[in-house]
């Protein structure tokens, strides 16, 4: 205590002209408040990601650009600058924009379908059931398991079965589908719906598999928002006479949509940046073929495009999103 | 009229019966209950309930079960059509020639070694950045948390090139474009022939991206705390102060424990992630088979002694192989889940991810 008074006292003395003195003072003027503490802790904890992006992250992205935007010669190791030429010339890449529309199709296919089902599965979850444990196990192990090179052998092991080349596992008929269009399209057709639904319908049943596997993360966000509900409100509702129906409605789904709206963001990033998304692959192959600096330009056209479609769907989605208000 | 006074016979925490005049006996109440239609519906429905489930995890596991049954089966099991499932001639052959050829125990240690230094820096790393956004106001928070979701958005294809450019040879700070140098070349510069140290074919990179939080999905890891963080009473911290104890012992002694569940469900997904991972193992462990660094991605491949070109089925029982290392690979990790899955349960329903 005593030694930062007199500390203070002696600059205090020549403090008159030099600036560099005059910040020393700042620094060693007593205690500073407690919300400046707080404010250095706070920067001490986020440090590693501050470091992280300034000197490794930031970096990284402006040689991407770079990359992106030259030619690189492997053989003696020059680079030249060439502008928006990659970019440019993606366009007539034969596929590309095939890849990328399929990319997206992709997307508008299976959002809805893994939020829809993901907040299903996490409402029959949350109640109480028989061998709801086993269920809940089984239900998160693809979150665990089917990534990376699992998801690979997925994919591979889907387009194998189609020819025939797996093993007999019972599962194979003649068409590889587990409901035929015509049944469907016979089951719609006194209903006049449009011929886009059926193949919707036809889709989803057919890659049920992919949705429930892509559904782990969501459905357990999904539980922890179903949590989070106070039971007081389901019991006030059960008082006052409200169905199992007008309960869901009424309570559950607009307490969970902001659930709903941080799901809707992650299954688009995540529908984007698989490995087994058309475009993603598209790019993969690029990249396998050598043709880096036309990947990494192609890879920012598809991040354009992620951004968009995020602003987007996060428009659309937090216009219904209700807030309770907290704190 | 005491009698028509309830009486309380038995009282527990959560159950009590009373007594009181009129009451049907037991019998009586259960030929009620099985008379109402209220009932019925409730049976109905958890009846179709469970059905529903069952059918849901049946998708779920038998791609496991066609996985795990292809690779008991001997070779001409394979092509065989009356064999469905359950193998005519069980064979360890597979197994046996991917844990030799293809070096299974080699890329299980190196894996592991990597998976568990990834996942304990990064739930670590999680943690301190979820607690500093999420607890402490000061400038640049809002933006710091616009960037982590930033570097969740961005496709790692997009760096793949800079990266490799970037760890073949490593420099801190330095941007390829502009013809500055770095800060190790700045310190190291001196030495004769200095291109940056080779980072590929070792842990580094990976541990780098962990420390800095920018690795392999580490945004989500992040925002996932921060989430968690934000559920906790600021009223827990404050008490700490008043005892006390500093910003850092409160951290340490108060809220990382409190934090086990979440952690835990962070580290099984890092750990998991990391050991299934193929686009950043394939990045930076590459070269021919003696120089690069054995990992699970090489397991996926068809070991030299099983290769043969006349076989009729080769299709399928490559196939069939490869189903089996995929087996083996997730092996590890669905033993891990089973003695952790509780965990992630409850850290993901006490974070109150919500909002």
């Amino acid at each position: 205590m005593n030694n930062s008074v007199e500390l203070k006292d002696g600059i205090e003395n020549i403090e008159t002209e030099n600036p560099v003195l005059k910040f020393l003072k700042s620094v060693f003027k007593g205690k500073p408040s407690l919300e400046k503490r707080r404010a250095r802790a706070g920067y001490v904890f986020v440090l590693p990601f501050i470091l992280g992006v300034l000197l490794i992250y930031l970096p990284l992205l402006i040689d991407s650009v770079w990359l992106s935007m030259s030619e690189v010669n492997a053989a003696n190791k020059t680079i030249t600058f060439v502008g928006f030429e990659h970019y440019v010339d993606a366009f007539s890449t034969s596929g590309f924009t095939a890849a990328f529309l399929a990319g997206l199709q992709q997307l508008i296919f299976e959002v809805p379908a893994i939020i829809v089902f993901s907040l299903f599965i996490a409402v029959v979850l949350n109640n109480k059931m028989l061998g709801r444990a086993a269920f809940r196990a089984i239900f998160f192990l693809p979150v665990i398991v089917s990534t990376g090179i699992m998801e690979t052998l997925n994919a591979a092991d889907a387009v194998s079965s189609e020819s025939g080349e797996g093993i007999n596992d019972g599962t194979q008929n003649n068409s590889a589908e587990i409901i035929s269009m015509l049944d469907v399209q016979q089951l719609f057709a006194s209903m006049k719906v449009g011929g886009e639904l059926v193949t919707y319908v036809v889709d989803l049943v057919n890659n049920v598999y992919n949705i429930i596997n892509y559904s782990g993360v969501q459905m357990l966000i999904f539980l922890a928002g179903l949590q989070s509900i106070s039971p007081s409100i389901y019991e006030a509702c059960q008082i006052e006479g409200a169905t199992g129906w007008e309960t869901f409605w009424k309570i559950t789904f607009p307490m969970i949509s902001p659930m709903i709206l941080v799901n809707a963001i992650y299954t688009v990033i995540d529908s984007f940046t698989r490995s087994t998304n058309p475009a993603m692959a598209f790019i993969r192959r690029q990249f396998d073929g050598g043709s880096f600096s036309s990947a990494t330009a192609m890879s920012w056209m598809y991040f354009l495009v992620v951004a968009l479609v995020l602003v987007v769907v996060a428009a659309i989605v937090s216009s219904f999103v209700f807030y309770q208000r907290r704190d | 009229m005491d009698s028509t006074k309830p009486v309380i016979t038995k009282e527990s925490k959560n159950r009590i019966s009373v007594d009181y005049e009129g009451k049907l006996s037991f019998k009586e109440r259960l030929m009620k209950k099985i008379q109402s239609s209220h009932t019925w519906i409730k049976v109905v429905v958890s009846v179709l309930k469970f059905i529903l489930m069952l059918g849901v995890s049946y998708v779920i596991l038998f791609p496991f079960f066609s996985k795990i049954a292809g690779s008991f089966m001997a070779r001409q099991d394979v092509v065989d059509a009356t064999v469905s499932l359950i193998p005519k001639n069980w064979s360890l052959a597979t197994y046996t020639a991917i844990m030799v050829d293809n070096k299974y125990w080699l890329a299980f240690l190196n894996t592991l070694l990597l998976s568990l230094l990834c996942a304990l820096i990064q739930t670590f790393v999680a943690c301190l950045i979820g607690y500093g956004i999420s607890k402490f106001k000061f400038k640049g928070n809002k933006l710091i948390m616009a960037v982590v979701i930033v570097t969740m958005i961005i496709p790692h294809s997009t760096l793949e090139y800079a990266m490799l450019q970037r760890f073949t040879s490593f420099d801190i700070a330095h941007v390829m474009s502009t013809q500055q140098p770095g800060i190790l070349e700045l310190l190291l510069g001196w030495i004769p022939g200095w291109k940056g140290i080779e980072l590929i074919n070792t842990f580094w990179p990976f541990l780098i991206l962990s420390i800095g939080g920018i690795g392999f999905k580490n945004g989500l890891y992040i925002y996932m705390m921060r989430q968690f963080f934000k559920g906790v009473p600021d009223e827990l911290e404050e008490s700490a102060y008043v005892d006390g104890s500093g910003t850092f012992r409160t951290f340490l002694q108060i809220i990382l424990p409190l934090s086990v569940p979440m952690m835990i469900t962070i580290f099984l997904f890092a750990f998991s992630w990391q050991w299934t991972d193929q686009f950043y193992t394939q990045l930076f462990y590459r070269g021919s088979d003696s120089m690069k660094i054995w990992s699970m991605v090489d397991v996926v491949r068809i070991p030299s002694s099983l290769v043969d070109k006349n076989f009729a089925g080769r299709a399928i029982y490559e196939n069939v192989i490869k189903n089996t290392a995929g087996i083996m690979i997730v092996a590890p990790l669905i033993i891990m889940y089973l003695f952790c899955q509780k965990y992630l349960v409850q850290g993901i329903e006490r974070s109150g991810l919500v909002g």
